[in-house]
């Protein structure tokens, strides 16, 4: 199901009780639904957004609600809370469509102003036609919006030759530390039963790497997420133990699913592996003992993701940065092992969430760009490691680095039982830099992660 | 100044008297306050008299002596069938003569009204929510304000009308309180055979405050009809719902001490005759006497709903915006089934126009103005909605006695004489302020000035009857009235008149005067049935005063467009509280019968609300 978003910004004026000077008022709203648009029926969205009334008001954090029913309802009600002078304003008005007069009701909000359910005000916004329309129109999107639940639950058919894989990574805000949970089912290619296996490992940001690693064990089957021996990995939560590590997580997701590879490939597995993160940012709360230390996590940003496929890359680098206010990053550059694809650079799949928007719009564009050009190039290499590339109007630097201090080196095995490494650092650096044309390059904004980043460079 | 030359001519004004040569400024001014087709009817009229009066003597009126004027006048009598037309002409004039030549005691002191919460709707906000939005504060829409306020309801009254207080009434003289009260200038008219004059009121207060007081309850056979035969069961118990509405506005038996001359001969003559007639119970303590009660009580004794509930309401939190047409009402059609109200449109005085946001709708705007709100509303689909409208005909004649009774003078509707109410025939002694009666003296020229300084020894009784449903209103924008009066109830009319006339002579009048153009007076009751006997009742003055039954309640969902606990079919959160949903004529004057309909109506819908929290409307 898709939800709808998009901005609107009008003009107009207000009285705030009589014999008050009429004031100049504006708002830049955002609304935000989770359905879809249809004009015919009637649609409720969030409202958020700032208010302006000159000399009285200027509050960033308004928030409302928008119910748009332009030909059922003949309305469009905008109600929208805000503060001016102290003050707890609720502004309630609405545009009464006509088809009469369909310009003007679409674009004239006569108002009410309420404090406390007392009218203290009345006026009249308007939607200015001339340089508010493209912006308007241009604003529309369509998010789909998903429970970060369904994306949990096993998908293996019993095929033989499969991986399937739920890993957590987070960062502890307190101590710096980060912590890597992965969950793994193997169907050997030999057609022997699945089992489960996986580990637990600690990236203090002082101090050596610890894991342990838990299983294998048999997989039954389970609906909701992974549950192996005392590990379980579901909807919300995350427990178990591995040696000496000890962990009881909650996960609260913050954010829409996000798909690295192009959503098709995680719905039909056409390609040798997919990933893909149920919720691109969550917090967790808990507590994680790796054998030394007791951490007692509180709104620790990181993420969930998922993997399934026939095994690991011959290749591969692999990013996800949260990088503040609602950004994340995510990336995967992989060579594949079939035998013509190995021949190939390493295949990007990269992702920006940013403001509201996803960079490059499709999955696809940063791996096979425009017809093969264009693509997105990564350099694989340890520590450093880079990823570029640009779409029509933005360009992109990744750089990471996984310094071997903070790096734990680990064993991994395909189904058909061959072996590969990875390098991952839970405490890696990361610089990204996003430009944006326009007449030059100029900078629209950069980030810099110290030990927060979480990545990973395997090889064979 | 407006037909001066038509103006002197019926009023035979030789120059001698100088409030004759007022009257054209005046009848200029209540013109202006007519409607564009009646306006332009009028001077049509004048223009054609003026026409004939260059054709007879080579000169129109105002250029012509008065003896010349009368030749004119005498030879447009001499053609019968032009008399029922030059008595509609005569009506405005003598509206305006009558002003001119018998002013109003000026009221000194007024008592002050009890608060109300009116804004006009050029104040109120163009977006607004409530609780109930009642449309129309008359008798049906005060009530249903009041019972829904005092429920906890934010409620918000529309009424395209003002707000007049006692004191404003005291101020200005009856006809330009005629003009302000009445919708049309009081020149509201149902079309057909025969036409009929159908005043209603425009106010805060609805016609409540032009209303003559008389407080009749529903009567028994009536209810009983309503309940078994159309199966609005709340019929069943309004007999304490008018018990309470009785005690609001304060019902009782009108005191004799200023009942007036024209009263006290109506008692004289029904008991002479052995009749059932007795002072009627009026909801006016301490009345005066005035004889205004039609264009506002000036002394505040009548308890009109301004006066008596809505200040209730306002008690409880009610606002009234003034000078608000209801446009239609909002519906939100994205549900399953019926659609459901959503609020009203209402425009303005300057045409700009305000939303009111409701999920419940009170249309109480009367049984005139409820049937074109509907259709405009999208909700006139009922084949029913605007037919079944009974009217209360009536007629009125004078009768002329030694004595002077200067009718104008004490309760203008005193004594209820119920000998034929068996028969539907109710006979009321109405007197009226100079002019604005219903009974139009006879005569032209020089025989109406007699008439006119003779008016004082004139009594004046009114007869009303049960009709049968022989109307509809018409019309989206504007009401459109047709009406043809079944033969019965032309039958009944004519047995009326004779029935008053017996009163009459039994209280000693000379003779009575029987506003019929051809034969206007008789000497005798053997007179007066020659001249019935071969008298329609087309040729009678008729006018109306108590529209009702447009959007009967009742439980045949085929007849009845509102449901049998008053909300109408078809929609969700619209109830009809005022005349309109009573399901027939209510056979007495109807403002206690569509109060305590409206307690019952509203009061149901809250206990009916109340016990089912998901249904927030209708």
């Amino acid at each position: 199901m898709r939800g709808t978003t998009f901005t609107e910004t009008m003009f107009g004026t207000v009285r705030l009780g009589t014999g008050t000077p009429v004031r100049r008022i504006r708002l830049d709203l955002r609304a935000e639904a989770d359905e879809l648009l249809r004009p015919h029926r009637t649609t409720r969205a969030r409202l958020t957004g700032r208010t302006r009334v000159s000399g009285v008001a200027d509050d960033p954090d308004s928030t409302g609600e928008l119910e748009i029913s332009p030909l059922a309802r003949r309305r469009i009600r905008y109600r929208l809370s805000f503060t001016a002078d102290g003050r707890h304003l609720t502004l309630d008005g609405w545009k009464s469509v006509t088809p009469r007069h369909p310009v003007r009701s679409m674009t004239v909000l006569p108002f009410t102003l309420y404090e406390d359910g007392a009218r203290v005000g009345q006026g009249t916004l308007r939607f200015p036609l001339g340089t508010g329309l493209a912006p308007f129109l241009l604003g529309f999107r369509f998010p789909r919006r998903e429970e970060p639940a369904r994306h949990l639950a096993p998908r293996s058919d019993g095929s033989p030759g499969r991986t399937e894989v739920w890993y957590t990574t987070l960062t502890d805000p307190t101590t710096g530390t980060g912590i890597w949970l992965h969950h793994e089912v193997v169907t050997p290619a030999d057609g022997s039963a699945p089992f489960a296996h996986g580990w637990a490992a600690a990236f203090p940001p002082e101090g050596k790497t610890l894991h342990a690693r838990f299983g294998p064990a048999p997989w039954n089957s389970p609906t909701d997420g992974f549950t192996a021996a005392d590990v379980t990995a579901i909807q919300g939560r995350l427990t178990g133990s591995a040696g000496a590590f000890r962990w009881d997580l909650t996960e609260q997701p913050l954010a829409a699913p996000l798909f690295t590879f192009p959503r098709w490939s995680w719905k039909r597995p056409l390609l040798p592996a997919a990933h893909m993160l149920p919720a691109a940012r969550a917090s967790y709360d808990g507590t994680f003992h790796d054998g030394e230390r007791t951490l007692t996590l509180r709104a620790a940003p990181g993420a969930s993701a998922r993997i399934h496929g026939h095994g690991n890359a011959r290749r591969w680098a692999w990013l996800h940065a949260d990088l503040g206010d609602g950004a994340v990053l995510e990336v995967i550059a992989a060579v594949s092992t079939r035998p013509a694809l190995r021949r190939l650079p390493p295949l990007v799949f990269l992702r920006l969430h940013h403001r509201g928007r996803v960079l490059p719009r499709r999955a696809e564009r940063s791996a096979v760009g425009l017809l093969g050009l264009g693509r997105f190039r990564a350099r694989i290499s340890l520590p450093r490691w880079t990823v570029t590339g640009r779409t029509l109007l933005r360009r992109l630097r990744v750089e990471v680095t996984q310094p071997t201090d903070r790096t734990l080196t680990l064993d991994y095995h395909d189904p058909d039982g061959s072996p590969a490494v990875c390098h991952n650092s839970e405490t890696a650096d990361a610089d990204v830099l996003l430009e944006r044309w326009w007449g030059h390059w100029r900078t629209e904004a950069t980030w810099t992660l110290h030990g927060t980043a979480h990545a990973e460079v395997g090889d064979r | 100044m407006t037909a001066p030359g038509l103006v002197a001519a019926l009023l035979a004004d030789t120059g001698d008297t100088p409030w004759t040569a007022r009257v054209p400024a005046r009848l200029g001014t209540f013109l202006s306050a007519l409607p564009t087709p009646v306006r332009t009817g009028i001077r049509a009229a004048t223009a054609a008299v003026d026409a004939y009066a260059v054709l007879h003597s080579g000169r129109p009126l105002a250029g012509l002596t008065p003896d010349e004027r009368e030749a004119v006048l005498a030879s447009l009598a001499a053609r019968p069938a032009l008399l029922p037309a030059l008595d509609l002409l005569k009506v405005p004039v003598l509206l305006a003569a009558a002003t001119e030549r018998t002013p109003a005691p000026h009221t000194a002191t007024a008592p002050e009204d009890p608060p109300l919460d009116c804004v006009p709707a050029v104040e109120w906000p163009a977006r607004g929510t409530a609780d109930a939005v009642v449309v129309g504060s008359g008798a049906g829409g005060a009530v249903a304000a009041r019972t829904l306020a005092r429920a906890g309801l934010d409620v918000v009254v529309l009424e395209e009308g003002e707000h007049h207080t006692t004191a404003s009434f005291g101020r200005r003289t009856p006809l330009d309180r005629f003009t302000a009260l009445y919708r049309d200038g009081g020149a509201t008219a149902a079309l057909g055979n025969p036409p009929l004059l159908l005043p209603v009121g425009r106010a805060v207060g609805g016609t409540t405050v032009v209303n003559s007081g008389t407080c009749y309850r529903t009567p028994d056979h009536v209810l009983d009809r309503w309940h078994r035969h159309h199966g609005f069961h709340l019929a069943e118990d309004l007999a304490t719902r008018l018990d309470e509405i009785e005690r609001t506005i304060r019902v009782a038996t009108q005191p004799l001490d200023v009942l007036g001359t024209n009263g006290l001969l109506a008692l004289a003559g029904a008991e002479k005759l052995g009749w059932r007639a007795g002072p009627l119970r009026r909801n006016a303590p301490g009345c005066k006497g005035s004889c205004q009660c039609v264009v506002g009580c000036p002394t505040g004794a009548k308890q009109s709903v301004q006066l008596s509930v809505l200040p209730d309401a306002h008690a409880h939190g009610a606002r009234i915006v003034t000078g608000a047409r209801v446009r239609r009402i909002l519906l939100d059609r994205d549900r399953p089934g019926p659609p459901r109200a959503a609020g009203v449109l209402v425009r303005r005085a300057d045409g700009s126009e305000l939303e009111i946001l409701s999920p419940l709708v009170v249309v109480a705007a009367g049984a005139l103005q409820t049937p074109p709100l509907l259709r405009r509303s999208g909700l006139g689909g009922h084949p029913r909605l605007g037919r079944n409208l009974s009217v209360h005909p009536a007629t009125s004649i004078a009768g002329r006695f030694p004595d002077p009774v200067t009718s104008w003078s004490g309760v203008l509707q005193s004594v209820g004489i119920e000998e034929l109410h068996d028969q539907g025939i109710l006979i009321e002694a109405t007197a009226s302020p100079p002019g604005m009666s219903s009974f139009v003296l006879p005569g032209l020229g020089t025989a109406l000035r007699r008439e006119l300084d003779d008016a004082d020894r004139l009594a004046v009784l009114g007869a009303m009857i049960a009709d049968r449903p022989s109307g509809r209103v018409l019309g989206r924008e504007r009401t459109l009235v047709r009406y043809d009066l079944d033969p019965r109830d032309g039958h009944r009319l004519l047995t009326a008149v004779r029935a008053m006339a017996r009163v009459l002579f039994a209280a000693g009048a000379q003779e009575v005067l029987t506003g019929i153009p051809r034969a206007p007076r008789a000497r005798t009751l053997a007179e007066l049935d020659e001249v019935l006997s071969t008298t329609a009742a087309r040729d009678l003055h008729l006018s109306a005063f108590h529209p009702t039954g447009t959007a009967a309640a009742g439980a045949d969902p085929q007849r009845a467009p509102a449901g049998p606990d008053g909300r109408l079919r078809g929609v969700h959160g619209v109830l009809v509280t005022d005349a309109s949903v009573l399901p027939s004529c209510p056979e007495v004057n109807p403002q206690l019968s569509v109060m305590a309909t409206a307690l019952a109506i509203t009061e149901n819908y809250l206990e009916a609300d109340s016990s089912s929290p998901t249904s927030t409307a209708a």
